[in-house]
């Protein structure tokens, strides 16, 4: 038996360690902008803005948080927003319908519609080989144009909503608003498949190096599904909340929000490059987008003006995490490969960025 | 001058005839249902309001083919378009606010380029960003409301044609953007960088190329284009407001694509991408006739990219096990990125 | 029969694996042929041959990347098919560690070691029970790591102890080294050899794969020598000499393969002063002349390439001064180095050398495009051709090959591809950066011919090597480097044990 020392990083212990996660730095930023906000702006630490704030940010939270998922595991999916509105009309007369259709049912048919689209997605990057930006691409027209064609014309109203998913949004359980138990569940459950089930590591390990993944066994077909799955799934729960938020679902529902989610996921420091990130970032991105946005209003800045701050919130957001993320990695003490990667999502190609290529592999 | 012709119609490959094939049978399917879709009046309709979308995607095409991507593109119309109606209310000379717009175009795309070359962010989420940003300050300079009454020469140049024919002026304009365009991406050493750079970034770096000019080029190129689309919509629609041409983006992106140009970069033409151009607005305007409304027409666009796309990628797959292996040693690398033909 | 070997029924008895003709080709080339070996437990096994010897193909086909033509493979006598690196791993109990680790960057230690095999309680992973066991797997292995570490945080060296351990966690019986010492420092390389060493005595068996003879008389038991895709011969390390295994495995007198040697040097084209760059190379000093070609040595690590790359301008210089014919010179960017006269022909030929969607006249012509660009920024294409046509006479690649795209050619074609590029750029200066890694052994002559011509033409070349007889045999002069620092120069046709200890250790004063 041996005893030799590798030269190793004498790593910091947990505490700086947690300290030093994006999901820290995030929060104490959040926590600062609530209480400079809630200081300085009287109108923003009343209970019904706060309620509001949380309210508004809960739809895109159920959303990001599966967008989060995808986008950890390298990919992107940018046909949420038409998944949503889907659902949104097809479950919402459903259960308009079908009379003893309660929540239960409701949520379900949301959830199986969702991951039924998104597993329409997993089949043509999977399946057709299709780069998951084209692939969403196009699956973000087709189910929009089936937008048009399901409701022919007209439109879902609010009374033909059932009693129960029309006051949803206004119901209160233990005080606290349905929506945001429903989008504290979904980040606590995805958290909890992606920290703590092989599923959630694996699709860490694709993000952060397919290559080696699939050498390794892991199955990224598989994988991709199970993403795209999970994505769709929450944005057709996400439809359902739109119903109830919204009362009148037309075919233009939906529209745009993949930009939305996408947004609250990079701010959450979900990296586009895959393999790091989390769906509690994502929440909190959400939240600090939603909270920049109630503060702006309060501001009397004028609405046209928010936009202009949160694409800039946007911008800046990336760069410092790149930033972070150029500081904190040591580069290898000798040689170091940046290669090209197709995989990566965000580009149209020629990446920049280092994920080592195994090169031995080159046949001789 | 032929021998140009012939070079570039040397390097059109499969895809590009595919294209074609894929044109005719819409348009001999489009005929015998609805009977409007050749008429004169028809092919201008479909001339005046494709030239948005042409715009758009040509504008983007040099983007995608130097391996970045840009989805601000139609933000960067409507900001161009608002500030252009802006300053012409204000005053300013029509035709010196278009030239003014441009500039505000190229500076924008300047923006762009600025964080994602310069800062090296990822692509998607910096125009992710400027998309709203510029949307914000296009309703910062027009608030909700829209410009209206534009004078007759911009009306005339967005919706009239040009004298003699039944060709609109605005459909030449895009001709000419065209032929530039194909000229400087096909036969200039700035159209070889932008493959270089799509196609190897760092090879081209270490072989001189001057990659990051190119990058930047191409961010301010799209921009110009963007804005030149905004000075056409003015002219055809005679409205400016902030959420002009948001559903453009889009089908100018599945335009690109269906045209041969991969995603991941470094290949590609700029006629496959006018022959997609053409492609949808035809199929467009035949579902449009054949009763189907605009949104739902986004379906078919959509099954288009996918049966394009796996078409192209099951061709591929039979060829690459049928056919004769090259030199077996070397590392077949990206062929599995290659447009079918392109080989 | 070569001295030493057991007797037949012997060595059948105690092997883990064994390998019986096995052929393998890619269309018409042969990369292996015929070749039987085996390995038993317990003892280190060194794959000797040159790049394309066929070594490579032989670990995919252990591992179960790829399926032999021809010939079977026996785990512990039975015949067995080795569909995939998972069936490899799990049946027959094969791994394999590459020079670059495969890992993922962004998980952690314990989680890279059981990537995809996380241990699990009630479907749940147990996260306590996942950083004990690496803990354990590292203790074995006697290593001290912070398990919780990000691998990214992670140097190579530590890396490829990370995929060691992965290694003997899946309970690996028979471990491949496929050049693990390119990336490490001497001090790393003793760890890893005592953990190697350790591993073969608890019973594992090991193939250990590099181009260091040094290291394989250090390490290895046995050595099978591969060359052309055959197995040529086997030796007991003890009783093997070094200069008879490189004759076998080169297959001809060393000196064959090289041109003469260029001895001619005229003026000083390039004084490099004190260069520095933080963490990665230190107070670099040489000359270079025209005319001469100046060896590069040192084992991979030493910092050359990050020399190379710092004079031609892509990554920042810390301190020092560069003067080119006389003139000060800051290197900017690739681009004004290439316009200064500067020319870099890179280790990683596919990423860093060409574009690989292009065919080979853009690729050749890359340097020089602005000289083929006309009014309006025409390119022209005709012009192009000519002097594509020029190029590849002067390099001799087949006309055939013209228009290929460059990621469909061979790795010697390639090479040479790259090498046009820089003849067409005319350059003062020529840093080449391993110019024969993975080339086949009939195209390295002709790569080294063009190389030792373009000195004659009065070009001054920085020759970076691992190969030590190619470097020795090549260089007018020579440097060695080590840990970032030139430690040795030698200005005439040098010792090369002297040039190996440079490079690996022993401190050689700086001589004539």
């Amino acid at each position: 038996m041996i005893t030799a020392e590798a030269t190793t990083v004498t790593s910091p212990r947990r505490w700086s360690r947690m300290v030093r996660q994006n999901e820290f730095g995030l929060l104490m930023l959040l926590v600062f902008v609530t209480i400079v906000a809630a200081l300085t702006l009287p109108g923003f630490r009343t209970s019904s803005n706060i309620s509001e704030i949380f309210t508004d940010s809960s739809l895109v939270i159920v959303v990001a948080v599966g967008e989060a998922v995808v986008i950890m595991a390298r990919q992107i999916d940018l046909s949420v927003g038409a998944i949503l509105g889907l659902s949104a009309y097809l479950v919402g007369s459903a259960v308009g319908h079908i009379g003893f259709a309660g929540p239960v049912v409701g949520v379900l048919l949301a959830l199986l519609l969702g991951a039924a689209l998104g597993l329409f997605n997993g089949l043509l990057i999977v399946g057709v080989r299709m780069p998951a930006i084209i692939a969403t691409l196009a699956t973000l027209s087709i189910f929009s144009g089936l937008q048009d064609v399901v409701t022919h014309g007209s439109q879902l109203y609010a009374y033909q909503l059932p009693a129960w998913l029309a006051h949803m949004e206004n119901s209160n359980l233990l005080g606290i608003g349905v929506f945001i138990w429903i989008a504290a569940a979904c980040v606590l459950v995805v958290s909890a498949l992606v920290r703590f089930t092989r599923w959630g590591r694996d699709v860490y390990a694709l993000g952060s190096n397919p290559e080696a993944a699939q050498y390794l066994g892991i199955s990224a077909t598989r994988r991709t599904y199970q993403a795209f799955a999970v994505c769709g799934a929450l944005a057709g729960l996400g439809g359902l909340m739109y119903a109830s938020r919204y009362g009148n679902v037309d075919a233009t529902a939906g529209s745009g929000f993949e930009l939305t989610v996408i947004a609250a996921a990079v701010i959450g420091g979900v990296s586009l490059f895959g393999g790091s990130g989390s769906p509690l970032g994502a929440a909190l991105g959400a939240i600090l987008l939603f909270e920049l946005e109630s503060a702006l209003a309060l501001l009397k800045i004028s609405i046209f003006a928010q936009q202009t701050l949160e694409g800039a919130a946007i911008v800046i957001a990336v760069a410092v995490y790149s930033l972070l993320s150029k500081r904190l990695r040591r580069p290898a003490a000798s040689r170091h490969r940046m290669g090209l990667r197709p995989a990566a999502p965000t580009e149209g190609g020629g990446g920049s960025h280092s994920h080592a290529e195994s090169t031995s592999l080159v046949s001789e | 001058m032929r021998p140009l012709v012939s070079r570039l119609s040397g390097r059109l490959s499969r895809w590009e005839f595919g294209l074609v094939g894929l044109l005719a049978v819409v348009v001999v399917v489009g005929q015998a249902n609805a009977g409007t879709l050749l008429t004169t009046y028809n092919l201008q309709t479909i001339a005046l309001n494709g030239s948005v979308l042409a715009c758009l995607a040509l504008a983007v095409a040099p983007v995608i083919i130097a391996g970045d991507i840009d989805i601000s593109i139609a933000s960067i119309l409507a900001l161009c378009g608002v500030f252009m109606a802006r300053i012409w209310v204000g005053g300013i000379n029509i035709w010196l606010s278009a030239v003014a717009a441009i500039a505000l175009g190229a500076m924008c795309g300047l923006i762009n380029g600025f964080f994602v070359v310069v800062l090296d962010l990822p692509a998607l989420a910096v125009t992710l960003g400027t998309m709203g940003a510029f949307t914000g300050v296009a309703f910062l300079i027009l608030g909700g409301t829209a410009v209206t009454g534009f004078p007759n020469g911009l009306v005339e140049l967005g919706s009239g044609s040009v004298p003699g024919t039944q060709v609109p002026i605005s459909s030449a304009v895009v001709l000419g953007v065209l032929v530039a365009l194909t000229y400087l991406v096909h036969f200039t050493s700035f159209g070889r960088s932008l493959f270089a750079v799509g196609g190897g970034r760092r090879a081209a770096l270490f072989s001189g190329v001057a990659v990051t000019r190119t990058r930047l080029l191409a961010f301010m190129l799209a921009g110009v284009l963007s804005a030149l689309a905004a000075v056409l919509y003015l002219g055809n629609y005679q409205t400016a407001e902030a959420t002009v041409a948001n559903d453009q983006l889009l089908p100018a992106i599945t335009a690109v694509i269906l045209g041969g140009v991969s995603a991941y970069g470094g290949t590609g033409t700029i006629p496959g991408v006018a022959i997609a151009i053409v492609l949808l607005a035809m199929l467009q305007n035949a579902l449009g006739l054949s009763g189907l409304s605009g949104q739902a027409q986004t379906i078919a666009v959509g099954a288009l990219l996918i049966i394009a796309i796996g078409g192209g990628t099951l061709i591929r797959g039979v060829r690459a096990r049928g056919g004769p292996r090259a030199e077996g040693r070397g590392r077949l690398f990206i062929r599995s990125l290659l447009p079918p033909g392109k080989r | 029969m070569s001295g030493g070997a057991l007797t037949e029924a012997g060595e059948r008895r105690d092997a883990i694996v064994e390998l019986r003709g096995i052929s393998r080709n890619f269309g018409g080339v042969h990369a292996l042929r015929g070749v039987s070996l085996n390995l038993r437990r317990g003892e280190i096994l060194g794959l000797l041959g040159e790049n394309g010897a066929g070594k490579s193909t032989l670990v995919k086909i252990l591992t179960g990347v790829l399926q032999p033509n021809e010939g079977t493979i026996l785990i512990d006598g039975e015949a067995c098919v080795l569909h995939s690196p998972q069936v490899a791993r799990e049946v027959a109990g094969i791994t394999a560690t590459f020079q670059e680790p495969m890992v993922f960057p962004d998980l952690d230690v314990a989680e890279n070691i059981f990537a995809g095999r996380c241990p699990t309680r009630h479907g749940v992973v147990d996260w306590p029970l996942l950083y004990r066991r690496a803990q354990e797997v590292l203790g074995v292995m006697g290593v001290k790591l912070d398990t919780r570490t990000p691998v990214n945080e992670l140097g190579v060296a530590d890396r490829q102890l990370v995929e060691i351990a992965k290694a003997l966690s899946i309970g690996a019986r028979v471990l491949i080294l496929d050049e693990p010492t390119a990336v490490l420092s001497s001090r790393e390389i003793d760890i890893l050899f005592a953990l190697v060493k350790s591993l073969r005595d608890s019973g594992v068996a090991l193939i250990f794969i590099s181009h260091k003879l040094d290291e394989i008389k250090d390490l290895t038991d046995r050595v099978v020598i591969l060359r052309d895709g055959q197995r040529v011969a086997e030796r007991v390390t003890a009783d093997a000499e070094v200069g008879e295994l490189i004759n076998l495995m080169i297959g001809r007198e060393a000196s064959d393969q090289f041109p003469p040697r260029a001895t001619s040097a005229g003026r000083e084209v390039m004084r490099v002063e004190g260069l520095t760059r933080r963490g990665y190379f230190h107070d670099v000093s040489f000359t270079l002349h025209q005319g001469e070609i100046l060896g590069v040595a040192g084992l991979v690590g030493a910092g050359r390439t990050e020399l190379a790359q710092a004079l031609f301008g892509v990554d920042p210089i810390d301190a020092g001064e560069v003067w080119l014919d006389s003139t000060r010179f800051i290197p900017r960017s690739p681009r004004h180095a290439i316009r200064c006269g500067l020319a870099y022909l890179p280790e990683n030929r596919i990423l860093d050398g060409l574009v690989p969607t292009m065919r080979v006249p853009l690729n050749a012509t890359m340097a020089v495009w602005s000289q083929l660009t006309g009014v309006l920024g025409y390119f022209r294409t005709r012009q192009m051709q000519r002097r594509t046509a020029e190029l590849v006479k002067r390099v001799e690649l087949q006309a055939g090959r013209i228009d290929q795209l460059v990621g469909t050619l061979s790795g010697g074609n390639q090479q040479k591809v790259v090498l046009a590029k820089w003849l067409a750029a005319e350059p003062r200066v020529l840093i080449l950066d391993e110019p024969t890694h993975g080339i086949d052994i009939g195209t390295k002559p002709e790569i080294l011919r063009i190389v030792a011509e373009l000195a004659r033409t009065g070009v001054g070349v920085m020759f970076i090597s691992s190969e030590l007889e190619e470097v020795l045999a090549m260089s007018t002069r020579l440097l060695v480097m080590r840990e970032g620092r030139v430690v040795a120069q030698f200005d005439s046709p040098a010792d090369r044990d002297r040039v190996m200890q440079a490079a690996s250790g022993a401190a050689v004063p700086v001589s004539a």
